[in-house]
């Protein structure tokens, strides 16, 4: 009865630490202001909004949302690998999740560099400025994931994580899980909301 | 030559800790409320919109940006209360709470220079041309708000430091250093403030000034009420682990 309750409370308890959930959930709230924001933006102004729409080129988005959910898929396969305690996958997951990463940066730099040839800067209109805004704010998360990354990768190396010890990649994984889930709203409300 | 024995005076450590809720209060009520910072007039006011909104505050002012700038310097003093708190969880070697307490001090500059401008700007206004008061208005907040990056160090440093607390009942709770990251990662988008005078990303707008700022507010009032709570216990922890030393702490210098 004891070790069935002791399962069940293990079974419900938050991945990573509570201040990670702090973290996230702040910021969240912080980007879903600015959501807010843009909708309410959008709706002062939509003829505009509709038409800047139609200038981002969604097969960037769309692969950067493939790239994102692929990285996310990586960190699984590592957090389920330290739990079974096939130490010896964490590294190579990880290191597969941080190159998702690095690739996601090299796209959005092409999609920046092509709108700036392109004369569009976050100054051309107020479309444009959440545009560059929202995904630039972005693309730090994602920046600071790589780094995050990094170094569990380093001391997945060293094989620190297994099933009795893997709460720092539980917090790294649930970072890297809300700058993905952070994305999938995103590429829908820059680039696909009609 | 015989040994000394320097006391730790816990009492200057709490004095220094209050300095961080003396600091926000003062900046709330006199730069905020009473300057009329809350809202800030708006990055969109054009030159003779600004220099009519100093002529119409101008006496607030004035009072308000004075007493900022000798309040900016509480800022500094709780910064090395909350070094101290830092070095006895990293230990004499540790360098972290050194780049607090720099980003701390460091921080100081920018409020002191930005309130300086405004209230110089505050008693000229009747004698200068709008285009300069507009031009020291805009000054103030871009030395104000792209200064981050000191404060940012200050509170990196202290959500690092109290993560690291190897007590079973940690001096700082774990979500304030988490909070510090979410106001570090507010901070960043400030750096877009040059470029926009309205929407959320101008220094008056939702992000740069609402959140940018309360995130801020709010750990330096979470960090100052749980570090004066943290000196009490370190002073409990000296005084169980050795009640002679304790006692030497307390006060008694022994010179032999």
């Amino acid at each position: 009865m004891a070790t069935a309750a002791a399962r069940l409370q293990q079974a419900r308890r938050l991945p990573g630490v509570e201040g990670v959930w702090v973290f996230i959930a702040a910021d969240m709230a912080m980007f879903g202001l600015l959501f807010v924001s843009f909708m309410l933006e959008r709706q002062k102004n939509l003829a505009l909004f509709e038409h800047s729409r139609h200038t981002l080129d969604a097969n960037f988005g769309g692969i950067n949302t493939l790239i994102l959910l692929t990285s996310s898929w990586f960190v699984v396969l590592a957090v389920d690998a330290a739990k079974r305690n096939r130490v010896q996958r964490v590294a190579p997951c990880l290191a597969a999740a941080m190159i998702c990463g690095f690739a996601f940066t090299v796209s959005k730099a092409l999609e920046y560099a092509d709108k700036l040839r392109s004369g569009i800067s976050m100054l051309t209109n107020d479309f444009y400025m959440y545009y560059f805004a929202l995904t630039g704010i972005h693309l730090l998360h994602v920046a600071a994931g790589c780094v995050v990354l990094a170094v569990l990768w380093k001391r997945a190396r060293a094989g620190t994580y297994n099933s009795a010890q893997c709460v720092g990649l539980e917090c790294g994984a649930s970072y890297w899980h809300m700058v993905d889930l952070l994305w999938i709203l995103l590429f829908p409300l820059l680039y696909l909301l009609r | 030559m015989k040994p000394e024995t320097y006391s730790t005076d816990y009492t200057m450590w709490r004095l220094l800790a209050w300095c961080g809720p003396i600091f926000m209060t003062v900046f709330f009520f006199m730069w905020g409320v009473f300057a009329g910072n809350l809202p800030p007039a708006g990055a969109d006011l054009d030159a003779a919109q600004i220099t009519a909104h100093y002529l119409n505050n101008g006496m607030a002012i004035r009072i308000g940006m004075s007493v900022c700038m000798v309040g900016s310097a509480f800022y500094m003093a709780w910064g090395c209360a909350v070094s101290k708190v830092m070095r006895r969880i990293e230990g004499p070697d540790g360098i972290l709470s050194n780049l607090e307490m720099m980003g701390a001090t460091i921080t100081c500059a920018p409020l002191l220079v930005a309130c300086g401008i405004w209230l110089t700007a505050s008693i000229e206004a009747p004698q200068l041309p709008p285009a300069i008061i507009h031009m020291m208005y805009w000054l103030g907040w871009m030395i104000i708000d792209i200064a981050y990056m000191v404060t940012t160090f200050q509170i990196f440093a202290v959500g690092i430091v109290f993560l690291r607390d190897q007590r079973e009942k940690p001096l700082m709770p774990a979500w304030i250093s988490w909070w510090g990251f979410v106001t570090c990662a507010a901070f960043f988008p400030v750096s877009l403030i040059p470029f926009f005078k309205t929407g959320p990303f101008a220094f008056h707008g939702l992000f740069n000034f609402w959140i940018a700022f309360f995130t801020w507010y709010i750990w330096v009032t979470a960090v100052s009420f749980n570090i004066i709570r943290a000196i009490s216990r370190l002073q409990q922890e000296d005084g169980a682990a050795s009640p002679s030393a304790a006692q030497q702490r307390a006060g008694v210098l022994i010179t032999g």
